[in-house]
């Protein structure tokens, strides 16, 4: 393998934004509602481009966030394949509040495609059994 | 595109060299203002000769404890480095292209990774 | 006048909880056939698991972030899924061991069979993770553990040749009788029993329960740094007990019955009455933890809304999964397979596991992205490293073990 440039890289020039790498900040990280209840795990990002297989002409503006994505998504990262897009549950990227050790998110849970299993398990079985929605407190 | 698939890629220099595959995707969150937070571009891409399980960071953060466990997964990483969006020529299924005279930056984040 | 309270009640239950049917059936059985030799295994287990639980704890403390989070974030999803898997099945087969734990101690107390007290127990287990507060939870059933210290009154009464005893302890030798690998299997199922890995998914959750903060740092420090190793004293004391009575009587413990046999012959009817309570207690309480520790570590890996602190409505996938997990405790063990035999395996499974969980923890432990400024001092990561070195021995060797010693028969 040849590498084509010393083994002290320079620096990245300076930018004005915070960075996130997806991988340490983002990918596996516990998403939290507007009020700290947990939603989800971010099992995987979309972005907006480019397309794939076509050169990229110099000066495209790059790519953004658009979504944090669950659901399937999880299942082919972890064995392979591709859900299809429209099966993918998307958190779209304006609704994220904060990004620290948890995604903070600005809206309620109840309002997200993300907690429809959880909503169909408490609405189905959880809350009809007596005591189900009992304040522990 | 799902970032996935990106992660883990073969990446090409423009005489079709491999130099590594994608261990990491790097945003800058400096984009048009939303409502909460700004909109997150893509920064360019971290590049790994050797191993793209990023296994938490440790080439890219100043964390060197506990040792020699620090080390040994930095080691795993020796020799990665980032690439900018514009030296990207094409992403394609199975592959990155990188333009003719890219430049390498060094992958590391400011200070406790978290900038 | 409040705090010391705290510190008091914490340091109890810590105590109470510390052992549970793993301990409790391991260390009969070392002592029926080791006596004392293997006394040392506690002491390497018991600094693990001071050592372990307090960077957990750390964690939960400084990043609000419970075990399993952390272990999916850093692991990623494809090794994160494996550690999961395996963290999670030993888990349940920890859960049915302590069910049956309950079921065999009120056998005891009743003489009615364990099998119908199986359906009870898991009722009464599911009642409490349903509806009792967290602390309330924690506090009963560790304060009424804690009655297992007739253990060690129970040794003190059988008048033992003290001499004798600490020259087993101190100067470690295989009994003539066996062999050395079956000494090397039991020391590994000791370590297992007293550094299971769901007292770590347990109590870094528990602090998210709680809700602490770096403020609660030191006196959780001191619930783990006096707790455990004195509950490490009642698990020696179980050991001594049987290598009093048992080992020159020649009986390998196989039964619960025989597990409190010396309590028995010590002290009596009153002792027993103490020893069945504090059985029940114990098992009854680990009972809990490890049903909870299997709804923390699912939850906690697929992002879901977990938590006693929440209403039942408000964490429901985690409350299902906990469901589920008592019914398959059930169902496994109505097929009659011997909750003891289930135990001593997943000790030793439980050895095995421990590296996935104690590594993330560790390197987690000293990311200033999570801990600021609570990272592990070097002191700390020195002895860490140690006992990674030898939690990943353990782990290595007990397959192997396992197979030569055929389970340690």
């Amino acid at each position: 393998m040849n590498r084509p440039f010393p083994s002290t890289l320079a620096p990245v020039p300076p930018i004005a934004g915070r960075t996130l790498d997806a991988q340490l900040h983002l990918m596996d990280r516990q998403a939290l509602d507007n009020d700290g209840v947990p939603v989800t795990t971010v099992d995987d990002l979309e972005l907006s481009g480019p397309a794939l297989e076509t050169e990229i002409p110099e000066g495209t503006p790059a790519p953004i966030l658009t979504a944090l994505l669950t659901g399937p998504v999880l299942g082919t990262r972890i064995f392979g394949g591709r859900p299809p897009s429209s099966r993918l549950i998307r958190i779209p990227w304006k609704d994220v509040a904060d990004v620290g050790v948890v995604i903070k998110l600005g809206v309620s849970g109840d309002s997200l495609d993300a907690g429809w299993v959880e909503r169909w398990i408490r609405d189905k079985i959880i809350a009809r059994i007596p005591g189900g929605r009992h304040d522990p407190r | 595109m799902i970032l996935g698939d990106l992660l883990g890629t073969p990446v090409y220099d423009s005489d079709g060299g491999r130099l590594g595959r994608v261990a990491d995707a790097r945003f800058v969150v400096d984009g048009a203002p939303q409502q909460l937070m700004a909109e997150a571009r893509l920064l360019g891409l971290v590049v790994s000769p050797h191993s793209v399980s990023s296994f938490l960071g440790y080439e890219r953060t100043g964390v060197n404890q506990p040792w020699p466990l620090a080390q040994m997964l930095e080691w795993r990483h020796r020799g990665s480095f980032l690439v900018m969006w514009e030296d990207i020529a094409m992403i394609g299924e199975k592959s990155v292209r990188l333009r003719e005279g890219f430049t390498a930056y060094s992958p590391a984040l400011d200070g406790a990774g978290q900038e | 006048m409040k705090r010391l309270l705290g510190v008091a009640l914490g340091v109890l239950t810590a105590i109470g909880g510390f052992v549970d049917i793993g301990d409790l059936v391991t260390n009969a059985v070392v002592g029926s056939r080791f006596g004392l030799s293997l006394v040392w295994v506690v002491g390497v287990g018991v600094v693990g698991i001071c050592l372990f639980a307090n960077m957990s704890g750390r964690v939960a403390a400084a990043s609000g972030r419970a075990t399993f989070e952390v272990i999916r974030e850093r692991l990623g999803p494809r090794a994160g899924l494996a550690n999961l898997s395996a963290s999670f099945l030993i888990n349940l087969m920890t859960v049915t061991a302590e069910l049956g734990g309950i079921a065999l101690a009120l056998q005891l107390a009743s003489s009615v069979h364990y099998l119908l007290w199986i359906p009870v127990a898991v009722v009464a287990v599911w009642l409490v993770i349903w509806r009792v507060k967290f602390s309330i939870m924690e506090n009963v059933t560790g304060m009424l553990g804690l009655t297992l210290i007739v253990f060690v009154v129970a040794l003190f009464l059988l008048k033992p040749d003290w001499g004798n005893l600490a020259g087993q302890a101190l100067a470690p030798a295989i009994p003539g009788e066996e062999t050395a690998s079956s000494y090397w299997y039991y020391a590994i199922a000791l370590f297992g029993a007293a550094m299971t890995p769901y007292e770590v998914f347990f109590f870094s959750s528990g602090a998210v329960e709680e809700g602490w903060s770096v403020k609660d740092l030191v006196q959780s420090r001191i619930n783990v740094l006096v707790g455990f190793p004195l509950g490490g004293i009642l698990s020696v004391a179980i050991a001594g007990c049987a290598a009093v009575v048992l080992l020159p009587a020649g009986i390998a413990v196989t039964s619960l019955s025989q597990v409190i046999l010396p309590v028995a012959e010590g002290a009596g009817k009153l002792g027993l009455a103490f020893v069945l309570v504090g059985i029940v207690a114990a098992t009854f309480g680990a009972a809990l933890e490890t049903t909870l520790s299997s709804g923390y570590t699912l939850a906690q890996f697929f992002g879901w809304s977990w938590g006693k602190f929440r209403r039942p409505a408000q964490a429901a996938r985690f409350h299902l999964s906990m469901i589920i997990c008592l019914l398959i405790g059930i169902a496994v063990l109505s097929t009659g397979v011997d909750p003891v035999l289930v135990t001593e395996y997943s000790v030793v499974f439980s050895a095995i596991a421990l590296p996935l969980t104690y590594l993330p923890i560790l390197i987690v432990s000293n990311d200033p992205q999570y801990m600021g400024e609570h990272v592990n001092g070097r002191a700390v990561n020195v002895l860490s490293m140690v006992y990674l070195v030898v939690i990943l021995v353990a782990s290595i060797a007990a397959i192997p073990l396992m197979i030569v010693t055929g389970a340690g028969s």
